[in-house]
């Protein structure tokens, strides 16, 4: 396939966006769990969101005590990463390690329940998440408003539950699997993303995109027909569906520079994918590592390319039975020995290092905190502004429960990087001191842009002290 | 949901210290115990409370020590004499005596019936055999090239009653062609080559199972609706869509509550109808020969829609037509429109106002019965009869669907019923030895079995204490017993695997890791699949799965289960499930013994009706296990709720128990009569009547 180039012209106004998009939250049926902080002047230094999510949570407080191995810790200025953190070396000063949040106990001990909470701050998922409103509010200027990209996430049936993604209260969505097919999507000029131009350059460009529109406004039409003969439930998904041909709708009158624009001229000019796993090896552990490099890959280069502001990767899903100890190349590599995600964070009741389990555990756990450099690596070689596009990109990294074998939803291992344009101080340990999860998910929507006070249940302000500038 | 016994939603201190006045134990029970238990105490994923056979103490100390399942330690003391109190007022009995009714719904395609759909929906174009202008009076072509030098071609079919010398073809340079008058309707047919060899057709755009291991062709004709052969290519829409999304314990990719149209979703499926649409090239002429545009919008359109078009509707797509001015471009446009309407996309089952409860008309019935029982739109002749009336009334409703399970497609429908029923969708995505192209044999005769079973006059006890299978060469091998004379025909299985789907490979190799069995996956696999009895999930200390120790066997390794008290109140029910299963390798191959030390395959089949219920079966190994499953009430139940929750494309709610209950009632009173239960899920006057989608969590 043959990456096309982009080329915009122009600029557009976000605040417009911003506006309208306060007022669609406003209006939508999560409007009581979102609380606009009216008092905040608009306008975060970050650009872009990126979540990072990976299974099977971190060797935390174990069940019998032992205390966690996974915080950073600050003395004297000097950051010291715990051993699954020490893949971090030398990005310390990018990130700041948030210790302490909690997302409360309702389904505490179960993976799904935190898979549920870990984005909306809901009990149950029963609410958007903050990937989902970024993409409808400050995203969604963007080409592509929200891009969920997996690596064998949606494998062995995968039910609903292992997904981290709601656009609407209690349905989540699937990630895309397939690097190439997300690749094409992105890079070879679908109906959402027609190459931007000015609207009289080629007449048979504008008469496919007039085509485009009408098609589509049948399509509306048609949805409020199907609106005004149901009620509840089902209105809520014809609301899904309408916000969905909304976005190709925008994205079709799109002519000029998208509202977030690559960082420089050139970072966009040569999108490419190198990725050869075959179909019917794409379900082995021993290609789970480059189907990650992959989506990871498309994922910068989409964001490069002012393609998106608003990511979600997320490597495999909770409960994994993804045999680690196959992925070549890494510490835990043992082709004599099936070691899986899970079966590994169920180390036991203590910190045993003459236990199997253990030291893998540790050994995978380091493994992920590797990738997430991998990918802070990538942002931050893409020059954008005086710096790079770290310095204008959030990247969380999460998981969905604390300790492993406790399934604990105390003491969350959240890790965050980038400055937002220096709106954050990093290279901290952050102690929050039990808050809850939301606050952060709202301190999040703030650096974007979308100032809230509070995401979620038993949030009621975006965490203090993390954005300081 | 809030969690613990906690006034006005805020967590309280030392919980199990409140004040009784101040407490709702009703609450508390509806918010923390009823998903499980059920809001009357009657069981639902959990077992049945009510009425409490033991003493009240002993229900106090159980929730004091283990309940809720998430946090023991959350209602204790006098928050567990509260709860159990309200237990003890509780009757057990759901009350249905206000019959209720499935929601209203709109349900959206499933990757699978989209396929099936576009793929139907252009079937008359495809290349090769093809009806023609209008094959009721012009006929049907058939065209062969065969590969090697043949003296004879001929077509025989269930247009023929499979007479292999009643429908010679001519040779025509190399290429074999008849044409012949076939009726409207749908065909299974194939090529015979010198009088014995019979192939099916490789231009058809449809197959079905023959029954003999390999596949017949399909032909639809429809009367006055197709254009000669242009040999269309049609790609399927459905590649780049992202998979279902399945509730929790839900077997099924249908999506009635979940199918959601993403921007993800919103973008495939333009791009997908735009793909359709220019593939037709040409060819969209012969799609409605004939016809004007609003003709062609109504004919079409009403095909894929599954309902007539209001005056407004023709008229939109009228409209959108006039952008274009040539002919053919004006009807692909049509076409990229109507196939990505949400119209086309949301299977209807909205109804209308029937006195104080919806109804759905004869169009929503005509989809329901054709997606439930074929996986595809319905064809003409179907939506043809709804609009004559005769799916208005439940006699035709039944009629209709009786005819439909002797369509070839049902077989293939039943087979994707069985797959996922049985959770065989992952056997793809595992890491075995036994290669990809095998497990999918093994998965094949699984699903064949099954639908065998359904359709060919098999009991409800075959499908669990059955002793043969139906298999090809490899799956023989597979199983260690000879290739049968025809391939996919039934086969004797070894003594130790006589018990039905609990004997095949492909269950015994899903429900493992990749270097041990798993009798927890395959204990939970019998208590969910097959019981429909749900456990919630593990407390957070329950620990994983032991390693593989040299010195043990599986079963040994799992003692803990049973020796620790809190483990055993829920592996009671399921690890001796899975210890029948142990002279089961994780490849689904026969062993006598585990790295040198014996293996143990008895237990006890413990309350196989219900937890609580005081039924223990004494087994030996899976046929045992088969034996009484079969004959266990609660099995027979869940099967008929399994094919409930599919024709419904979601788990039941439990409002819903009721409807399930109907049917899992008729279903034992007509003697486990299976055609039956496919018939009356659908058919049942239950079905179509509808209310307002409850807006309550699952």
């Amino acid at each position: 396939m043959k990456p096309s180039k982009r080329s915009f012209r122009g600029a557009i106004g976000r605040r417009g966006f911003v506006r309208t998009l306060m007022g669609a939250a406003v209006a939508s049926p999560f409007a009581s769990l979102l609380r606009p902080d009216l008092a905040r002047a608009a306008g975060g230094g970050a650009r872009r969101l990126l979540v990072f999510y990976f299974p099977d949570g971190v060797a935390g407080r174990s069940q019998d005590g032992d205390a966690s191995l996974w915080e950073a810790r600050a003395s004297g200025g000097r950051i010291t990463l715990s051993e699954q953190l020490e893949p971090l070396a030398g990005f310390e000063d990018r990130c700041v390690f948030l210790n302490g949040l909690q997302m409360g106990s309702a389904d505490e001990g179960s993976h799904p329940g935190g898979a549920k909470k870990l984005l909306t701050n809901v009990d149950g998922g029963n609410g958007m998440s903050l990937d989902q409103f970024l993409a409808s509010s400050v995203g969604r200027g963007a080409p592509f408003p929200h891009l969920y990209l997996g690596a064998q996430a949606t494998v062995n049936g995968a039910s609903g539950d292992k997904f981290i993604s709601y656009p609407t209260a209690g349905t989540p969505t699937p990630p895309e699997d397939d690097p190439r097919r997300a690749f094409s999507r992105l890079f070879d000029g679908t109906v959402v993303a027609p190459t931007p131009g000015s609207p009289t350059t080629d007449p048979a460009v504008e008469l496919e995109l007039g085509r485009q529109r009408s098609v589509l406004d049948v399509h509306l039409a048609e949805l409020a027909d199907l609106r005004t003969r149901l009620g509840g439930a089902e209105r809520r998904k014809l609301d899904v569906h309408l916000e969905s041909l909304r976005s190709v709708e925008r994205s079709l009158d799109r002519t000029e520079m998208p509202p977030v624009p690559p960082p420089t001229s050139s970072s966009c000019d040569d999108p490419r994918l190198a990725y050869d796993v075959s179909d019917e090896t794409r379900f082995e552990a021993s290609v789970f590592g480059r189907i990650l490099d992959a989506q990871m890959d498309v994922m910068v280069q989409a964001m490069a390319c002012g393609l998106t502001q608003v990511g979600v990767i997320q490597g495999g899903h909770h409960t994994s039975e993804l045999i680690m100890s196959r992925i070549p190349g890494s510490e835990m590599y043992d082709p004599g020995f099936d070691m899986r995600s899970h079966q590994a964070s169920h180390y036991g009741a203590r910190h045993d290092r003459s236990n199997r389990n253990f030291v893998d555990y540790l050994a995978q756990r380091r493994w992920w905190v590797g990738k997430y450099r991998a990918l802070l690596e990538r942002l931050a070689a893409i020059p954008e502004g005086d710096g790079s596009m770290l310095d204008y990109t959030l990247v969380l990294f999460c998981t969905e429960v604390s300790d492993g074998n406790t399934h604990s939803h105390h003491d969350m291992p959240f890790v965050l990087a980038g400055n937002a344009a220096g709106t954050i101080a990093t290279g901290r340990v952050m102690e929050t001191g039990g808050r809850r999860h939301g606050d952060l998910l709202a301190a999040l929507a703030t650096a974007m842009g979308e100032p809230l006070a509070g995401f979620g249940w038993e949030s009621r302000e975006a965490l203090p002290g993390l954005i300081t500038g | 949901m809030a969690a613990g016994c906690r006034e006005g939603g805020e967590p309280a201190g030392p919980r199990s210290d409140l004040p009784p006045r101040t407490f709702d134990a009703a609450g508390y029970y509806a918010a923390e115990c009823a998903f499980c238990h059920g809001g009357a105490g009657q069981g639902r994923r959990g077992p049945a409370l009510a009425p409490w056979a033991g003493a009240r103490d002993e229900l106090i100390a159980s929730i004091d020590e283990t309940m809720p399942f998430s946090d023991p330690s959350e209602c204790t003391g006098r928050c567990a004499e509260a709860v159990a109190d309200h237990v003890l007022s509780l009757s057990g009995e759901l009350d249905c005596s206000a019959p209720p009714s499935a929601p209203r719904r709109l349900r959206l395609l499933t990757r699978r019936e989209h396929a099936a759909t576009v793929r139907d929906l252009f079937a008359p174009l495809g290349g090769g055999t093809t009806p023609s202008a209008d094959p009721c009076t012009d006929g049907t072509t058939f065209r062969f090239t065969p590969s090697r030098a043949v003296s004879s071609v001929s077509v025989a079919g269930s247009f023929n009653g499979w007479d292999a010398s009643a429908w010679p073809m001519r040779d025509e340079g190399g290429t074999w062609t008849l044409t012949r008058v076939v009726p409207e309707g749908s065909y299974e047919y194939k090529f015979v080559l010198d009088g014995s060899e019979w192939v099916p057709d490789p231009s058809a755009t449809a197959t079905t199972p023959d029954g003999f291991g390999g596949v017949n062709s399909v032909v639809v004709v429809r009367c006055g609706g197709a254009g000669p052969g242009v040999g269309v290519t049609i790609p399927d829409p459905t590649t780049g869509l992202p998979p279902e999304t399945r509730p929790e314990a839900y077997p099924f990719d249908l999506q009635a509550d979940d199918g959601i149209v993403t921007l993800v979703h919103a973008t495939e499926y333009l791009s997908a109808a735009k793909r359709v649409a220019d593939a037709l090239g040409d060819s969209v002429a012969q799609l409605v020969p004939g016809s004007d545009r609003p003709g062609f919008v109504r004919t079409f359109g009403r095909r894929a829609f599954r309902r007539p078009l209001s005056d407004a509707e023709v008229g939109r797509y009228v409209e959108l037509a006039n952008l274009e001015s040539d002919e053919n471009a004006a009807r692909r446009l049509i076409v990229r429109g109507l196939l990505a309407s949400p119209v086309f996309l949301y299977r209807s089952e909205v109804g209308v106002l029937d006195g104080r409860q919806y109804r759905l008309d004869g169009y929503e019935m005509a989809s329901a019965l054709s997606y439930g029982l074929l996986g595809t739109t319905p064809p003409d002749a179907l939506l043809d009869a709804a609009a004559r009336g005769e799916l208005d009334s439940d006699e035709g409703v039944r009629r209709t669907a009786e005819s439909l399970l002797a369509d070839p497609r049902a077989r293939d429908t039943l087979r994707v019923f069985a797959r996922q029923w049985l959770g065989l969708d992952a056997i793809g995505e595992l890491s075995r030895e036994t290669s990809l192209a095998t497990r999918q044999k093994l998965r094949e005769a699984t699903e064949r079995f099954v639908a065998g079973v359904l359709l060919d006059g098999g009991s409800f006890e075959d499908l669990l204490t059955a002793r043969a299978i139906p298999a090809d060469g490899e799956v023989a091998a597979h199983y260690g017993v000879s290739a049968p004379s025809t391939p996919w025909s039934d086969v004797e299985l070894p003594s130790e695997r006589h018990a039905g789907v609990l004997g095949h490979a492909s269950v015994q190799l899903r429900y493992a890791h990749s270097d041990q069995t798993s009798p927890i996956a395959r204990g939970v696999f019998v208590r969910r699949r097959l019981l429909c009895q749900e456990f919630a999930p593990p407390p957070p200390d329950a620990g994983g799965v032991p390693d593989v120790d040299p010195s043990a066997t599986t079963r040994e390794r799992f003692r803990q289960h049973t020796e620790n008290e809190r483990c055993a109140s829920c592996h009671q029910y399921i690890d001796d499930l899975g210890f029948a299963f142990e002279g089961f390798d994780q490849e689904g191959h026969v062993r006598s013994e585990e790295r040198g030390l014996p293996i143990d395959t008895s237990g006890t089949l413990r309350d196989v009706n219900g937890f609580g219920t005081r039924t223990d079966d004494s087994l030996a190994g899976i046929a045992d296990l088969g034996v009484a499953l079969s004959q266990s009430r609660a099995a027979q139940d869940c099967f008929a709720t399994q094919w409930w929750r599919w024709a419904h494309g979601a788990p039941e709610k439990e409002a819903e128990e009721c409807l399930v209950r109907d049917v899992a009632s008729e279903f034992r009173r007509s003697d486990r009569d299976l055609r039956g239960l496919l018939v009356d899920v659908l058919a049942s006057p239950r079905f179509r009547v509808r209310g307002e989608a409850m807006e309550v969590m699952p």
